[in-house]
């Protein structure tokens, strides 16, 4: 069976290839497109995924598309008309939203991909992001819990899915929540709020969160509350999403709250209003927290499972995760690496595969490096070009002793390995890399790398085999932090040496490298830990503020090229800044 | 020199400009928007950097992305210190159109263009960029303000003085034509952006046409159901819909 799996039209598109039971390649638009969030039709990616597999469309089996478009387009026009007449202004923009591209799904991947209208297959949102949680996990048996902003009708959900013995595999969602009650509609709009964008700045909530005191925790509360049968519902007196296009929250969360923050307006947490704004997030945070630990609490008891599988943008917020993990009562607690949307992708491929099709059920390697590879020659060529000294590493050894030289001498590393990650995390192979010793690391990272706000940590990376060392790791906190998943306290012995990760609460986001998985940048930690004494390494994702994460060498050198990044490597390819330029100055004078 | 003087348009339009940028709110809400047009510049010049195969090129386009987006940097740092010294509130209409910022509304799709081509556009881009900041930097009323665009001014030069030459190098015997087909696009981008945004509105009062029209029935008997809806699950029914179904 050849199965493609798509997702596409709301925030970062994506395409997935299931061959005989097994992904085979899965990548975001964005990444190829070089448009950040590319929510377009993922031309780009479907055509490298079937070009990589050496696929003709017609030799496809099935095209799955991640959710329902006509049961959306149902929920945008019975939203409207709950709304009616305040919807009047959002109306007529939702229509062309929807009636464009984003009703004709099966139109469109028919003549857009040559297939035919029968091979075309549609899961439901939350099927495909449950499928995305629980069968890429390695989980026998687990309780299922998707919450994002909302799919089609669906903000959350809670199932349970099992493999069989003889090979077969179930899914079953047992209830579900609805659109408007959302936990991502209500993180969202306390996103906005805080004058962050939306779909994207919901990570620096939950940075900003540890600065404040959640001293509104009782009124967030009050506006997210439960209902008597344990789900979830939302004051929708303190919204507006769901009646106007305009802004998501309504006066009388500003008259709780206080005036919102204008993007773009300094944040500075030293003035009332710096220090009301991070109190609002402490508090949003919180209750989002307590609200599904509670949730998964009850699910718990429910299924008497011990595992649990997390899915849907909601479970990017590693705070959280960390309390379910800590406090639901599931032993073990499994979040992909593209938890949200575009995961969907690869989780519809999966769910045709196995549960339409009834397909037997094959272990799913257990990594995030699903999409293009990098070739070193490219690099090289750029460098040459360009009249840059190039390096080529003998041997793994040499390479990894080489960087870890570098980047123990405290130079910023482009580091770019193997296949790219699919989802917002970088994990190791397409990574900047630097010391994790001191904050001012993180400043210059900040400054001349990554320029962007300061109150968000950045990411330390270690070997799966040290990782208790230096971070207090639950029972399962390994897991989470396989693909940065799950924020845990920083020892507090190590916290001084580890000032560039620690972020001001005194936790980290951490990733616990498998050696089986990503062995020369497992290698790279212990190198350096040999040379410093501790084999930790900060990581952040490749890219520049406002670009997506790097995928072929030649962005990656770009991305080298614009920014302080004083060393970039592919496979075993080192290419270093000249140190004095005068690249300038010539080039002006050719000009 | 009479390449980078300020068309006559943008001249008559001075005092347009001036009452623009008299407000200091409005002013700074624009650096800030003009920030965020600089940097998807940049971005585009570093995506022209990573598609051309000409190695001149790219070192080019790559110190051009570099300047676009210190221009950003600039922009967003001169915005943001008048915003925090004029206090929060302020939602002036911002009057983009009126006083686009680089670029303007010119749009770009870095891979569907050849290297003469794209500079040929970018040579016209920057051309017009340099006479409306030319403008811009005469009427701004605070110094500070003026002396960022005097800095960027300084680069925009450069910019549209290398546009130009390199596209004399790459497209010897073609470059006049070449610019005169950016011309033309431009101008014919310009009418279809009219053209679709006129398009737009003309499908916003038919969709609020029928708004009115056709949906308060409906509304009515949504709003009924809406009322009958317990809050807490939904219990999903026992007979899912097949994957063929996209209802
Ligand atoms: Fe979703
Ligand atoms: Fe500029
Ligand atoms: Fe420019």
């Amino acid at each position: 069976m050849r199965i493609l799996g798509i997702s596409a039209h709301y925030h970062d598109s994506a395409a997935a290839l299931v061959v005989d039971g097994l992904p085979v390649c899965a990548i975001q638009e964005e990444r190829l497109s070089r448009r950040k969030n590319d929510s377009a039709f993922p031309l780009a990616a479907v055509e490298w995924c079937l070009d990589e597999a050496g696929l003709e469309p017609e030799e496809l089996d099935a095209v799955v598309f991640y959710e329902k478009p006509m049961r959306k387009l149902e929920r945008i026009l019975v939203t409207a008309l709950r709304a009616f007449p305040r919807s009047w202004r959002s109306f007529p923009q939702a229509m062309k939203n929807t009636l464009g591209e984003k009703a004709w799904v099966k139109g469109i991947i028919a003549s857009r991909l040559g297939v035919p209208a029968r091979k075309i297959l549609f899961t439901e949102h939350h099927q495909s992001h449950a499928a995305a949680a629980f069968l890429t996990s390695p989980a026998r048996e687990a309780a299922i819990l998707t919450a994002d902003g909302v799919g089609e009708w669906a903000t959350l959900t809670e199932g349970r899915g099992s493999r069989s013995p003889d090979g077969g595999c179930a899914i079953e969602l047992l209830r579900e929540l609805r659109f408007p009650h959302s936990l991502g509609m209500f993180y969202s709009t306390f996103t906005a709020y805080l004058g962050f964008e939306v779909n994207e700045g919901e990570y620096k909530v939950m940075g900003l969160a540890s600065y404040g005191e959640p001293r509104f925790a009782e009124q967030v509360r009050a506006i997210l509350r439960p209902t008597a049968d344990g789900a979830l519902e939302l004051d929708l007196g303190y919204f507006d999403f769901h009646l106007s296009g305009r802004r998501a929250w309504s006066s009388r969360l500003v008259d709780v709250f206080g005036p919102p923050r204008s993007p773009g307006h300094p944040l500075d947490l030293a003035t009332p209003d710096g220090k009301r704004f991070a109190d609002v997030a402490a508090s949003v945070q919180r209750v989002l927290e307590d609200r599904l630990v509670e949730l998964t609490r009850a699910l718990r008891r429910e299924t008497g499972l011990r595992d649990l599988c997390l899915g849907g943008g909601v479970a990017l917020n590693g705070c959280a995760n960390a309390r379910i993990l800590n406090e639901s009562g599931f032993e073990r607690v499994f979040v992909p690496p593209a938890p949200g949307d575009a995961g969907c992708a690869l989780g519809a491929a999966l769910y045709a595969d196995r549960i339409h099709f009834g397909g037997r059920d094959r272990p799913v390697p257990d990594h995030a490096y699903w999409g293009c590879p990098v070739d070193a020659g490219e690099l090289e060529r750029l460098a040459r070009e360009d009249g840059l000294e190039v390096e080529l590493a003998p041997g793994d050894r040499a390479l990894v002793e080489r960087v870890a030289e570098e980047l123990a001498n405290g130079r910023i590393v482009g580091w770019m390995d193997g296949r790219c990650e699919l989802g917002p995390r970088a994990l190791g192979n397409r990574s900047i890399l630097a010391s994790p010793a001191s904050a001012d690391m993180r400043d210059r990272l900040n400054r001349e790398v990554k320029f962007r706000e300061e109150f968000r940590p950045f990411a330390p990376a270690v070997p799966a085999g040290v990782a208790d060392r230096y971070f207090e790791l639950p029972p399962g906190g390994a897991r989470l932090g396989r693909f940065m998943s799950g924020v845990f306290p920083v020892r507090p012995e190590w916290r001084s040496r580890l000032g560039a990760v620690t972020h001001v609460d005194g936790t980290a986001r951490v990733q616990v490298v498998d050696p089986e998985v990503s062995p020369r940048f497992h290698a790279l930690l212990l190198a350096y830990g040999a040379r410093t004494g501790i084999p930790v390494l900060l990581n952040t994702s490749f890219n520049l503020s406002g670009e997506p994460i790097v995928a072929r060498a030649v962005e990656g050198y770009s991305t080298f090229r614009r920014s302080g990044i004083d060393l970039v490597v592919a496979g075993r390819c080192i290419v270093a800044k000249a140190r004095a330029s005068g690249v300038r100055r010539e080039e002006e004078a050719v000009s | 020199m009479d390449e980078h003087r300020a068309p006559s348009l943008e001249r008559i339009l001075r005092p347009v400009h001036r009452w623009v940028w008299r407000d200091a709110h409005r002013c700074a809400r624009k650096l800030l928007t003009f920030a965020a047009t600089e940097a998807d510049g940049g971005r585009d010049l570093s995506r022209a950097a990573e598609l051309t195969t000409d190695p001149l090129l790219r070192r080019l386009f790559l110190r051009h992305a570099l300047d676009e987006s210190h221009h950003a940097e600039l922009f967003r740092a001169r915005g943001r210190t008048m915003l925090a010294a004029l206090g929060g509130g302020g939602g002036w209409l911002e009057a983009r159109w009126l006083t686009p910022g680089e670029r303007g509304g010119d749009d770009l799709r870095v891979e569907d263009v050849k290297d003469a081509s794209l500079l040929a556009f970018l040579h016209l881009s920057e051309k017009v960029a340099a006479a409306r900041f030319e403008v811009y930097r005469d009427v701004i009323p605070d110094e500070e303000t003026r002396e960022v665009f005097r800095r960027i001014l300084r680069d925009e030069v450069f910019h549209v003085h290398y546009t130009r030459t390199q596209l004399e190098r790459i497209a010897p015997e073609r470059h006049r034509r070449e610019l005169w087909l950016a011309r033309a696009s431009r101008l014919w981008k310009g009418y279809l952006r009219v053209a679709t945004a006129l398009a737009g509105r003309l499908g916003t009062v038919i969709l609020l046409a029928q708004y009115f029209l056709v949906l308060p029935l409906f509304a009515l008997a949504a709003k009924r159901a809406a009322r009958r809806e317990r809050p807490g699950w939904s219990e999903r029914q026992r007979e899912q819909p097949t994957l063929e179904s996209q209802y």
